[in-house]
């Protein structure tokens, strides 16, 4: 027994490292050390601007599913959300209409409200296994997305392109210019995505989240309203998505039904990176952003190893089992020798 | 009070609710083809019922797949199946080349593909309790990265050997033969689940994962097992997509792992495992096929269809699966 607890006190600095959630930073290091040798410009302004707008749709959806997850759901329908929230945005917007724009940014936040609200009554008050409720919720986005745009197009209004760059808008006031080229929308959009996940974190719904997701029947003894917390974390990841369709939108002034379904399965597996457990309760938001990011840098380092084109799904496959496996193969192996 | 709770029930009582689910999706199917006919006219013809039958008995054999690993419980799912047949399928296409002498070391091929896909699979989850839906979706990118590697400035060649060809794509009479594999694999598996010991300690280690460790089961084992089946049932059933497509493509096999997970849990297999009725799961593909036929033919066009599918598959979900606390 003494023997445990001393080695559980004996941090030393490799154990300390190979905690999940702080060897996730470690790999990440490694990424990034790795990118700034293979692509020559990666420090340079233009270059890290170019980076964050190519992850920043899988950087919103995976804290948007983290959310989901850590509150003991799954949201299979993230992507399919993702393309239905652009649809609708495009199909409003007019693009000699400068007002039209703001009726858009109304009505998709609506159904961005509606799309949560329904995930989160079929996974919360009707506790139907939620990776079949969202399968079938993401057959109904993707059904509405199709309706609305069979295929890819649409219009959007000029001063939209400001979700994706500030140079980009006609008349934009000069300063405003030059701040986005240091500091780009989607930066902007991440940085208020995690500054509502760090109010809500501090309130009693964000605490309720953790308490659902590790034991949904404790919590629902102790009086908490699971179904209702629930509903709350899909809503939650509903707004973030909605934040990734802005850029998305901002950035392609067109909508496609088909544009989100990869990054569904790559946004839950890049919350289990970064340390998310499936099973609930457990994990960090921020963590889950590091998690993306390190998806990111994958296909980024096999970009630019000049890895032929047919190699790149094997060896990103490979990576996210090592990825996961890593940690709690070193855990494992720990506990076994102690 | 107490001896009339305990009172046994009736027979009929019993079966039904045994079967309970089975039932509702049997009226289920009828229900959707005396809609069909009623809307389209001539949707209820013995060759249309059939040709559904032919078609849904494909996700009937992935959902078999799918059915053996969620009742092992851990969360378990196989979001590689879809890949695993299309790899079997794209590299015994080659090998067979139109051969029946070459069956067999096509069918030796697909199994070692399937045992060691399967068994990797089972070894990550199982023993190095990685979540199931992340390492088979994983599996699922490498197995379609190794595709796109050996496909990769060559053309897929070959084509299956006639005997594979009779199996799965002709038909005797009308009656399609995929269909008669479908029902002997349905009798093997009812009897192998409930009159072996092997159903009960499958279903005993999803049911109750500590029980069943203290009664002296090898959870782990059971799981990477299922696992390993799963790995070789797909792969098999690569085989029999490419005897019916006659040509392998890139994604012959990927368009069945949803609806197979989505048929068993029609079906009646607990998500969180432990239960499990493979003719409830046929049914369920079979009512998942049937919804896709009558949403195709009402010509709504792609919207329509999966509007439909997914409002449909949401409201069963809502009548058979929810769980509602009452307070």
């Amino acid at each position: 027994m003494s023997k445990i607890i001393k080695a559980e006190q004996g941090t030393s600095f490799i154990k300390g490292i190979f905690k999940p959630e702080y060897s996730n930073l470690l790999i990440l290091i490694v990424m990034l050390t790795l990118t700034a040798v293979l692509q020559k410009n990666f420090f340079e302004i233009k270059a890290i601007v170019r980076n964050i707008n190519a992850f920043m749709p899988l950087i919103l959806l995976t804290m948007g599913g983290a959310v989901v997850i850590i509150s003991g759901g799954l949201d299979l329908s993230a992507g399919s959300a993702l393309s239905l929230f652009t649809c609708v945005l495009t199909t409003v917007m007019k693009k000699n209409d400068p007002v039209t724009g703001i009726y858009a940014l109304l009505i998709t936040f609506g159904v961005a409200i509606f799309v949560g609200v329904i995930n989160g009554i079929g996974i919360g008050y009707l506790r139907i296994p939620p990776v079949i409720v969202t399968f079938a919720t993401s057959y109904m986005w993707l059904g509405i997305a199709l309706f609305l745009r069979p295929t890819p197009g649409g219009e959007s209004v000029d001063w939209f392109k400001g979700f994706y760059n500030f140079n980009a808008v006609q008349g934009a006031p000069e300063i405003l210019k030059k701040f986005g080229s240091y500091i780009p929308p989607a930066l902007i959009l991440i940085i208020i995505a995690c500054f509502l996940w760090f109010i809500i974190s501090k309130t009693k719904t964000g605490r309720y989240i953790y308490a659902v997701g590790s034991n949904n029947d404790s919590a629902y003894a102790s009086g908490i309203n699971t179904a209702k917390i629930q509903l709350m974390a899909c809503i939650i990841n509903s707004i973030f998505i909605f934040l990734a369709a802005l850029f998305f939108v901002g950035q392609n002034q067109s909508g496609d039904a088909r544009m989100g379904d990869p990054l569904t399965l790559r946004a839950i597996a890049s919350a289990v990176v970064g340390g998310i457990a499936l099973t609930g309760g457990r994990g960090s938001v921020y963590f889950a952003l590091v998690g993306a990011l390190i998806m990111s840098f994958v296909n980024k380092i096999i970009f630019f190893a000049n890895i032929p084109n047919a190699y790149q799904t094997l060896v990103s496959g490979l990576i996210v089992i090592i990825a996961i496996a890593g940690p709690i193969a070193y855990t494992l192996y720990n506990r076994e020798r102690a | 009070m107490g001896v009339e709770l305990n009172r046994p029930k009736s027979i009929t009582q019993i079966i039904f609710e045994k079967y309970k689910k089975v039932v509702v999706a049997f009226i289920l199917i009828i229900l959707l083809f005396v809609l069909g006919e009623i809307i389209l006219s001539n949707f209820l013809r013995v060759d249309q019922v059939l040709l559904t039958l032919k078609l849904a008995s494909f996700t009937a054999f992935f959902a078999l797949c799918q059915m053996i690993v969620i009742s092992a419980g851990g969360g378990g799912l196989d979001l590689s199946v879809g890949y695993m047949a299309t790899m079997t399928a794209v590299f015994t296409a080659s090998i067979m080349d139109g051969q029946n002498g070459n069956l067999w070391i096509a069918v030796i091929v697909a199994l070692a593909f399937g045992v060691a896909v399967g068994l990797s699979n089972g070894l990550l989850t199982a023993y190095l309790k990685l979540p199931p839906l992340v390492v088979t979706m994983a599996m699922a990118n490498i197995l379609q990265g190794i595709i796109n590697v050996y496909t990769a400035g060559r053309n897929i060649t070959g084509k299956p050997s006639p005997v594979l060809t009779i199996i799965a794509a002709k038909s005797t009479g009308s009656f399609p033969n995929v269909v008669f594999i479908l029902i002997v694999l349905t009798i093997l598996v009812m009897i192998v689940l409930n009159k072996t010991k092997l159903g009960m300690i499958l279903f005993g280690v999803g049911s109750n994962e500590r029980t069943a460790y203290l009664s002296g089961f090898n959870v782990k084992l059971v799981r990477c097992i299922a696992f390993t089946i799963s790995g070789v049932l797909a792969s098999l059933i690569g085989l029999l997509l490419i005897g019916n497509m006659g040509i392998a493509f890139k994604d012959m096999g990927s368009n069945y792992v949803m609806p197979s997970i989505a048929a068993a849990v029609v079906g009646g297999v607990s998500l969180s495992g432990g239960d499990g009725n493979y003719f409830g799961v046929i049914l369920g593909a079979i009512f998942l096929q049937t919804l896709t036929n009558l949403l195709i033919a009402m010509g709504w066009g792609d919207a329509g269809k999966w509007l439909g599918f997914g409002i449909v598959l949401f409201a069963l979900l809502i009548v058979y699966v929810s769980n509602r606390r009452t307070r």
